[in-house]
Protein backbone atom coordinates (compact mmCIF):
# COMPACT_ATOMS: atom_id res chain seq x y z
CA UNK A 1 0.00 0.00 0.00
CA UNK A 2 1.30 3.39 -0.73
CA UNK A 3 1.08 6.38 0.92
CA UNK A 4 -0.85 9.43 0.11
CA UNK A 5 -0.31 12.68 1.01
CA UNK A 6 -3.46 14.37 0.99
CA UNK A 7 -2.22 17.99 1.57
CA UNK A 8 -0.06 17.37 -1.50
CA UNK A 9 -3.22 16.51 -3.28
CA UNK A 10 -4.93 19.80 -2.35
CA UNK A 11 -1.85 21.93 -2.23
CA UNK A 12 -2.13 23.20 0.55
CA UNK A 13 0.23 23.53 3.49
CA UNK A 14 -0.46 20.78 7.18
CA UNK A 15 -1.74 23.98 8.79
CA UNK A 16 -3.92 25.00 6.82
CA UNK A 17 -7.54 26.39 8.46
CA UNK A 18 -10.61 24.32 6.98
CA UNK A 19 -11.65 27.47 4.93
CA UNK A 20 -8.07 27.40 3.31
CA UNK A 21 -8.96 23.74 2.61
CA UNK A 22 -12.28 24.13 0.85
CA UNK A 23 -11.10 26.98 -1.13
CA UNK A 24 -8.50 24.50 -2.83
CA UNK A 25 -10.61 21.68 -2.93
CA UNK A 26 -13.55 24.39 -4.85
CA UNK A 27 -10.95 25.25 -7.32
CA UNK A 28 -9.65 22.09 -8.18
CA UNK A 29 -13.12 20.34 -8.89
CA UNK A 30 -14.13 22.60 -10.74
CA UNK A 31 -10.30 22.49 -12.78
CA UNK A 32 -10.95 18.70 -13.13
CA UNK A 33 -15.13 18.27 -13.10
CA UNK A 34 -15.24 15.02 -14.93
CA UNK A 35 -18.11 16.55 -17.05
CA UNK A 36 -16.37 19.90 -18.42
CA UNK A 37 -12.99 19.35 -17.90
CA UNK A 38 -10.56 19.12 -20.68
CA UNK A 39 -7.76 17.38 -18.36
CA UNK A 40 -6.90 13.84 -19.54
CA UNK A 41 -6.78 12.39 -16.29
CA UNK A 42 -9.24 14.54 -15.37
CA UNK A 43 -11.71 11.47 -13.77
CA UNK A 44 -8.87 10.13 -11.99
CA UNK A 45 -7.16 13.24 -10.36
CA UNK A 46 -11.61 14.00 -9.44
CA UNK A 47 -11.19 10.75 -7.61
CA UNK A 48 -7.87 11.67 -5.71
CA UNK A 49 -9.34 15.35 -4.80
CA UNK A 50 -12.12 13.92 -3.12
CA UNK A 51 -10.71 11.30 -1.66
CA UNK A 52 -8.49 13.90 -0.22
CA UNK A 53 -11.15 16.27 0.99
CA UNK A 54 -13.09 13.42 2.03
CA UNK A 55 -10.40 13.40 5.12
CA UNK A 56 -9.33 17.19 5.38
CA UNK A 57 -12.64 18.29 5.91
CA UNK A 58 -13.37 16.10 8.82
CA UNK A 59 -12.29 17.25 12.11
CA UNK A 60 -11.62 13.93 13.23
CA UNK A 61 -10.27 11.95 10.67
CA UNK A 62 -8.00 14.96 9.81
CA UNK A 63 -6.75 14.39 13.15
CA UNK A 64 -6.21 10.57 13.07
CA UNK A 65 -4.36 11.03 9.88
CA UNK A 66 -1.77 14.18 10.80
CA UNK A 67 -1.06 11.42 13.84
CA UNK A 68 -0.29 8.65 11.08
CA UNK A 69 1.32 10.81 8.47
CA UNK A 70 4.16 12.78 10.08
CA UNK A 71 7.44 11.69 8.55
CA UNK A 72 5.72 9.77 5.86
CA UNK A 73 5.89 11.10 1.70
CA UNK A 74 3.75 10.35 -0.45
CA UNK A 75 4.12 7.18 -3.12
CA UNK A 76 6.24 4.97 0.00
CA UNK A 77 5.24 1.74 1.18
CA UNK A 78 3.03 2.49 4.28
CA UNK A 79 1.23 -0.06 6.27
CA UNK A 80 -0.40 1.68 9.50
CA UNK A 81 1.07 0.53 12.90
CA UNK A 82 -1.77 -1.29 15.17
CA UNK A 83 -3.91 1.00 17.29
CA UNK A 84 -3.16 4.09 14.64
CA UNK A 85 -6.03 4.88 15.79
CA UNK A 86 -6.65 4.25 18.93
CA UNK A 87 -7.67 7.10 21.53
CA UNK A 88 -9.65 9.00 19.25
CA UNK A 89 -13.74 9.03 19.02
CA UNK A 90 -15.33 9.40 15.53
CA UNK A 91 -19.35 9.98 15.02
CA UNK A 92 -21.15 7.50 12.57
CA UNK A 93 -21.06 8.98 9.51
CA UNK A 94 -20.87 7.23 5.64
CA UNK A 95 -18.75 9.04 3.03
CA UNK A 96 -21.68 8.18 0.26
CA UNK A 97 -21.32 6.09 -2.96
CA UNK A 98 -17.72 7.74 -4.15
CA UNK A 99 -16.28 6.35 -1.43
CA UNK A 100 -16.28 2.94 -3.10
CA UNK A 101 -13.81 4.33 -5.44
CA UNK A 102 -11.49 6.00 -2.72
CA UNK A 103 -7.79 3.98 -2.90
CA UNK A 104 -6.58 1.29 -0.78
CA UNK A 105 -5.30 3.39 1.65
CA UNK A 106 -8.31 5.20 2.38
CA UNK A 107 -10.10 1.83 2.93
CA UNK A 108 -7.52 0.62 5.28
CA UNK A 109 -7.20 4.07 7.42
CA UNK A 110 -10.97 5.22 7.18
CA UNK A 111 -13.00 2.00 5.69
CA UNK A 112 -14.43 0.73 8.98
CA UNK A 113 -14.86 3.63 10.37
CA UNK A 114 -18.22 4.82 8.48
CA UNK A 115 -21.00 2.66 9.11
CA UNK A 116 -20.23 -0.51 11.67
CA UNK A 117 -22.20 -3.14 12.54
CA UNK A 118 -24.52 -2.54 15.66
CA UNK A 119 -23.75 1.19 14.64
CA UNK A 120 -26.78 3.69 15.03
CA UNK A 121 -26.67 7.20 13.76
CA UNK A 122 -25.83 9.55 16.48
CA UNK A 123 -22.82 6.96 18.60
CA UNK A 124 -19.56 7.54 18.85
CA UNK A 125 -16.57 5.02 17.97
CA UNK A 126 -13.53 4.98 19.45
CA UNK A 127 -10.61 2.11 20.02
CA UNK A 128 -9.12 1.92 23.13
CA UNK A 129 -5.59 -0.12 23.73
CA UNK A 130 -5.71 -2.10 26.36
CA UNK A 131 -3.22 -5.06 28.32
CA UNK A 132 -4.01 -8.50 27.86
CA UNK A 133 -4.03 -8.61 31.48
CA UNK A 134 -7.21 -6.89 31.83
CA UNK A 135 -8.94 -9.46 29.73
CA UNK A 136 -8.10 -12.45 32.36
CA UNK A 137 -9.08 -10.41 35.02
CA UNK A 138 -11.17 -7.75 34.28
CA UNK A 139 -10.10 -3.80 35.74
CA UNK A 140 -11.45 -0.37 35.64
CA UNK A 141 -9.25 1.72 33.14
CA UNK A 142 -9.34 5.31 32.84
CA UNK A 143 -9.66 6.29 29.16
CA UNK A 144 -8.49 9.18 27.62
CA UNK A 145 -10.13 9.99 23.92
CA UNK A 146 -9.36 12.62 21.76
CA UNK A 147 -12.17 14.61 20.64
CA UNK A 148 -10.90 16.46 17.50
CA UNK A 149 -12.42 19.96 16.05
CA UNK A 150 -12.27 22.78 14.78
CA UNK A 151 -10.84 25.88 16.71
CA UNK A 152 -13.35 29.41 15.98
CA UNK A 153 -10.34 30.42 13.21
CA UNK A 154 -11.15 27.02 11.38
CA UNK A 155 -7.75 25.46 12.72
CA UNK A 156 -7.58 21.43 13.80
CA UNK A 157 -7.77 21.38 18.07
CA UNK A 158 -8.54 18.75 19.99
CA UNK A 159 -10.18 17.92 23.44
CA UNK A 160 -9.60 15.63 25.82
CA UNK A 161 -12.00 14.00 27.14
CA UNK A 162 -11.57 10.84 29.99
CA UNK A 163 -14.06 8.10 30.83
CA UNK A 164 -13.58 5.89 33.65
CA UNK A 165 -14.52 2.28 31.69
CA UNK A 166 -15.29 -1.04 33.04
CA UNK A 167 -13.54 -3.58 30.91
CA UNK A 168 -14.83 -6.97 31.81
CA UNK A 169 -13.31 -10.09 32.21
CA UNK A 170 -12.54 -12.55 29.09
CA UNK A 171 -12.98 -9.08 26.96
CA UNK A 172 -11.34 -10.00 22.96
CA UNK A 173 -9.60 -8.24 20.42
CA UNK A 174 -12.20 -6.76 17.90
CA UNK A 175 -15.15 -7.02 20.78
CA UNK A 176 -17.05 -3.78 21.13
CA UNK A 177 -17.81 -2.21 24.57
CA UNK A 178 -21.36 0.09 24.34
CA UNK A 179 -21.53 3.01 26.65
CA UNK A 180 -25.14 3.83 26.93
CA UNK A 181 -25.79 7.36 27.08
CA UNK A 182 -21.79 8.42 26.47
CA UNK A 183 -22.14 10.42 23.30
CA UNK A 184 -23.69 13.69 22.67
CA UNK A 185 -26.89 12.15 20.72
CA UNK A 186 -25.83 8.25 21.25
CA UNK A 187 -23.94 5.70 22.96
CA UNK A 188 -20.31 5.73 22.46
CA UNK A 189 -18.69 2.28 21.08
CA UNK A 190 -15.45 1.22 21.99
CA UNK A 191 -13.62 -1.44 20.69
CA UNK A 192 -10.68 -3.37 22.06
CA UNK A 193 -7.26 -3.73 20.75
CA UNK A 194 -4.36 -5.13 22.71
CA UNK A 195 -1.42 -3.34 23.24
CA UNK A 196 1.32 -5.05 21.32
CA UNK A 197 3.41 -6.73 23.83
CA UNK A 198 6.57 -8.67 23.32
CA UNK A 199 5.91 -11.22 25.49
CA UNK A 200 2.28 -11.70 24.63
CA UNK A 201 0.10 -12.24 21.37
CA UNK A 202 -3.88 -12.70 21.70
CA UNK A 203 -5.57 -14.94 18.37
CA UNK A 204 -9.02 -14.80 19.63
CA UNK A 205 -9.56 -16.65 22.82
CA UNK A 206 -5.68 -18.18 22.63
CA UNK A 207 -3.23 -16.50 24.10
CA UNK A 208 0.89 -17.10 22.44
CA UNK A 209 4.04 -16.72 24.24
CA UNK A 210 7.56 -17.78 23.55
CA UNK A 211 9.58 -19.88 26.34
CA UNK A 212 12.95 -19.47 26.68
CA UNK A 213 14.25 -23.22 27.52
CA UNK A 214 17.96 -24.05 28.63
CA UNK A 215 19.45 -26.74 26.21
CA UNK A 216 19.34 -29.67 29.49
CA UNK A 217 15.99 -28.37 30.14
CA UNK A 218 14.85 -29.21 26.62
CA UNK A 219 17.16 -32.26 26.40
CA UNK A 220 16.33 -33.74 29.84
CA UNK A 221 12.72 -32.16 30.29
CA UNK A 222 11.84 -30.22 33.52
CA UNK A 223 9.16 -28.11 35.05
CA UNK A 224 9.80 -24.04 34.68
CA UNK A 225 7.87 -21.29 35.89
CA UNK A 226 5.83 -19.16 33.39
CA UNK A 227 4.67 -15.89 33.60
CA UNK A 228 1.52 -15.42 31.41
CA UNK A 229 -0.56 -12.87 31.35
CA UNK A 230 -2.94 -14.66 34.23
CA UNK A 231 -0.39 -15.06 36.86
CA UNK A 232 2.10 -17.60 37.25
CA UNK A 233 2.31 -21.36 36.14
CA UNK A 234 4.71 -24.36 36.56
CA UNK A 235 4.74 -25.99 33.17
CA UNK A 236 6.44 -29.49 32.38
CA UNK A 237 8.73 -29.10 29.44
CA UNK A 238 8.34 -33.00 28.20
CA UNK A 239 12.29 -34.74 27.44
CA UNK A 240 13.54 -34.26 23.56
CA UNK A 241 11.69 -30.99 22.96
CA UNK A 242 12.73 -28.60 20.45
CA UNK A 243 12.66 -24.93 19.07
CA UNK A 244 9.58 -24.18 17.37
CA UNK A 245 7.04 -26.61 18.99
CA UNK A 246 4.48 -25.84 20.78
CA UNK A 247 3.13 -26.54 24.14
CA UNK A 248 -0.76 -26.45 24.69
CA UNK A 249 -1.93 -25.58 28.50
CA UNK A 250 -5.57 -26.12 28.05
CA UNK A 251 -7.93 -23.42 29.77
CA UNK A 252 -5.19 -20.80 30.30
CA UNK A 253 -5.84 -18.50 27.41
CA UNK A 254 -8.54 -16.10 27.79
CA UNK A 255 -11.40 -16.83 30.59
CA UNK A 256 -14.44 -17.08 28.48
CA UNK A 257 -16.94 -20.31 28.55
CA UNK A 258 -15.01 -22.16 27.11
CA UNK A 259 -12.03 -20.99 28.06
CA UNK A 260 -9.16 -20.05 25.29
CA UNK A 261 -5.45 -22.16 25.47
CA UNK A 262 -2.10 -20.93 26.26
CA UNK A 263 0.59 -21.96 23.70
CA UNK A 264 4.04 -21.65 24.86
CA UNK A 265 6.30 -21.83 22.01
CA UNK A 266 9.61 -23.32 23.02
CA UNK A 267 12.95 -21.55 21.99
CA UNK A 268 16.18 -23.25 22.98
CA UNK A 269 18.71 -20.76 24.02
CA UNK A 270 22.25 -21.84 23.44
CA UNK A 271 24.25 -20.59 27.13
CA UNK A 272 27.58 -18.13 25.87
CA UNK A 273 30.80 -20.11 26.44
CA UNK A 274 32.20 -16.96 27.78
CA UNK A 275 34.45 -19.30 30.49
CA UNK A 276 37.16 -21.58 29.68
CA UNK A 277 35.48 -24.50 32.05
CA UNK A 278 31.88 -23.81 29.73
CA UNK A 279 34.01 -24.30 26.81
CA UNK A 280 35.85 -27.34 27.34
CA UNK A 281 31.91 -28.60 28.42
CA UNK A 282 30.91 -27.87 24.78
CA UNK A 283 33.94 -29.48 23.54
CA UNK A 284 33.17 -32.66 25.82
CA UNK A 285 30.00 -32.23 24.86
CA UNK A 286 30.50 -31.98 21.28
CA UNK A 287 33.45 -34.95 21.01
CA UNK A 288 30.49 -37.87 23.10
CA UNK A 289 27.41 -36.83 20.92
CA UNK A 290 28.93 -36.51 17.49
CA UNK A 291 25.85 -34.75 16.69
CA UNK A 292 25.22 -33.20 13.55
CA UNK A 293 22.88 -30.64 14.07
CA UNK A 294 22.25 -30.55 10.02
CA UNK A 295 22.20 -34.19 9.42
CA UNK A 296 18.07 -34.07 8.76
CA UNK A 297 18.77 -30.48 6.53
CA UNK A 298 21.51 -31.50 4.44
CA UNK A 299 19.03 -34.94 3.52
CA UNK A 300 16.38 -32.85 2.80
CA UNK A 301 18.85 -30.24 0.57
CA UNK A 302 20.61 -33.21 -1.24
CA UNK B 1 -32.00 3.15 -23.08
CA UNK B 2 -33.40 2.50 -19.91
CA UNK B 3 -35.99 -1.02 -19.28
CA UNK B 4 -38.92 -0.75 -17.31
CA UNK B 5 -37.16 -2.65 -14.73
CA UNK B 6 -34.33 -0.26 -14.52
CA UNK B 7 -36.59 2.05 -12.65
CA UNK B 8 -36.06 3.25 -9.52
CA UNK B 9 -38.16 3.81 -6.54
CA UNK B 10 -37.60 7.11 -3.91
CA UNK B 11 -35.52 5.01 -1.65
CA UNK B 12 -33.87 3.21 -4.00
CA UNK B 13 -32.73 6.48 -5.52
CA UNK B 14 -31.68 7.72 -2.45
CA UNK B 15 -29.38 4.93 -1.03
CA UNK B 16 -27.82 5.28 -4.92
CA UNK B 17 -26.97 8.38 -4.54
CA UNK B 18 -26.48 8.83 -0.47
CA UNK B 19 -29.24 11.75 -0.14
CA UNK B 20 -32.12 12.02 1.95
CA UNK B 21 -35.84 11.38 1.38
CA UNK B 22 -36.26 15.10 1.74
CA UNK B 23 -33.95 16.12 -0.44
CA UNK B 24 -35.52 14.75 -3.54
CA UNK B 25 -38.91 15.58 -2.25
CA UNK B 26 -38.03 18.95 -2.17
CA UNK B 27 -36.63 19.47 -5.28
CA UNK B 28 -39.00 17.51 -7.39
CA UNK B 29 -41.62 19.85 -5.52
CA UNK B 30 -39.69 22.95 -6.84
CA UNK B 31 -40.12 21.90 -10.24
CA UNK B 32 -35.77 21.41 -10.23
CA UNK B 33 -35.54 17.52 -10.56
CA UNK B 34 -38.28 15.37 -12.95
CA UNK B 35 -40.41 12.93 -11.36
CA UNK B 36 -42.75 10.58 -12.96
CA UNK B 37 -46.10 9.62 -11.24
CA UNK B 38 -49.02 11.13 -9.24
CA UNK B 39 -47.90 10.37 -5.63
CA UNK B 40 -44.26 10.03 -3.79
CA UNK B 41 -45.13 6.59 -3.53
CA UNK B 42 -45.96 5.99 -7.19
CA UNK B 43 -42.53 8.23 -8.16
CA UNK B 44 -39.99 6.13 -10.30
CA UNK B 45 -36.53 7.38 -11.71
CA UNK B 46 -34.56 6.29 -14.60
CA UNK B 47 -30.71 6.19 -15.49
CA UNK B 48 -30.97 10.15 -16.32
CA UNK B 49 -32.44 10.95 -13.24
CA UNK B 50 -30.03 9.28 -10.94
CA UNK B 51 -27.16 11.00 -12.68
CA UNK B 52 -29.01 14.14 -12.51
CA UNK B 53 -28.97 13.67 -8.61
CA UNK B 54 -25.71 13.27 -7.98
CA UNK B 55 -24.88 15.89 -10.17
CA UNK B 56 -27.01 18.07 -8.24
CA UNK B 57 -26.12 16.54 -4.91
CA UNK B 58 -22.12 17.19 -5.87
CA UNK B 59 -22.35 20.81 -7.03
CA UNK B 60 -24.64 21.61 -3.90
CA UNK B 61 -22.27 19.68 -1.67
CA UNK B 62 -18.65 20.94 -3.36
CA UNK B 63 -19.85 24.34 -4.07
CA UNK B 64 -21.86 25.16 -1.70
CA UNK B 65 -24.32 25.58 -4.77
CA UNK B 66 -28.24 26.82 -3.99
CA UNK B 67 -30.63 23.69 -5.32
CA UNK B 68 -31.50 26.39 -8.19
CA UNK B 69 -27.76 27.23 -9.29
CA UNK B 70 -27.15 23.08 -8.93
CA UNK B 71 -30.27 22.34 -11.08
CA UNK B 72 -28.96 25.13 -13.58
CA UNK B 73 -25.97 23.89 -14.18
CA UNK B 74 -27.32 20.41 -14.10
CA UNK B 75 -29.55 21.49 -17.29
CA UNK B 76 -26.65 22.57 -18.74
CA UNK B 77 -24.61 19.68 -18.28
CA UNK B 78 -27.56 17.55 -19.66
CA UNK B 79 -27.43 19.42 -22.46
CA UNK B 80 -23.70 19.28 -22.98
CA UNK B 81 -24.47 15.28 -22.90
CA UNK B 82 -27.13 15.73 -25.60
CA UNK B 83 -25.37 17.97 -27.87
CA UNK B 84 -22.22 15.60 -27.63
CA UNK B 85 -24.23 12.35 -28.46
CA UNK B 86 -25.63 14.01 -31.53
CA UNK B 87 -21.83 14.92 -32.85
CA UNK B 88 -20.94 11.61 -31.95
CA UNK B 89 -24.21 9.75 -34.00
CA UNK B 90 -23.16 12.43 -37.29
CA UNK B 91 -19.42 11.49 -36.69
CA UNK B 92 -18.14 14.50 -36.09
CA UNK B 93 -16.23 13.67 -32.46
Amino acid sequence: MQFRDYYETLGVARGATAEEIKRAYRRLARKYHPDVSKEPDAAERMKEINEAYAVLSDPEKRAAYDRLAAGHRAGEEFHPPPGWDAGFEFSARDFGPEAFEFSDFFSELFGRMGARAGMHRGDHYAKILLDLEDAYRGATRQVTLRVPHLDPHGRLASAARTLEVRIPQGVREGQILRLAGQAPSGDLLLEVQFRPDPRYRADGRDVHLTLPVAPWEAALGAVVPVHYPGGQLNVRIPPGAQSGRALRVRGKGIPSQPPGDLYLHIQVVVPPADRARVRELYEALARETAFDARRQWSEQHR
Amino acid sequence: MTHEDDWLTLEELCTACAVEREWVIARVREGLFPAAGATVEEWRFGAAALRRARRMRGLERDFEAVPELAALVADALEELDALRARLRRAGLE
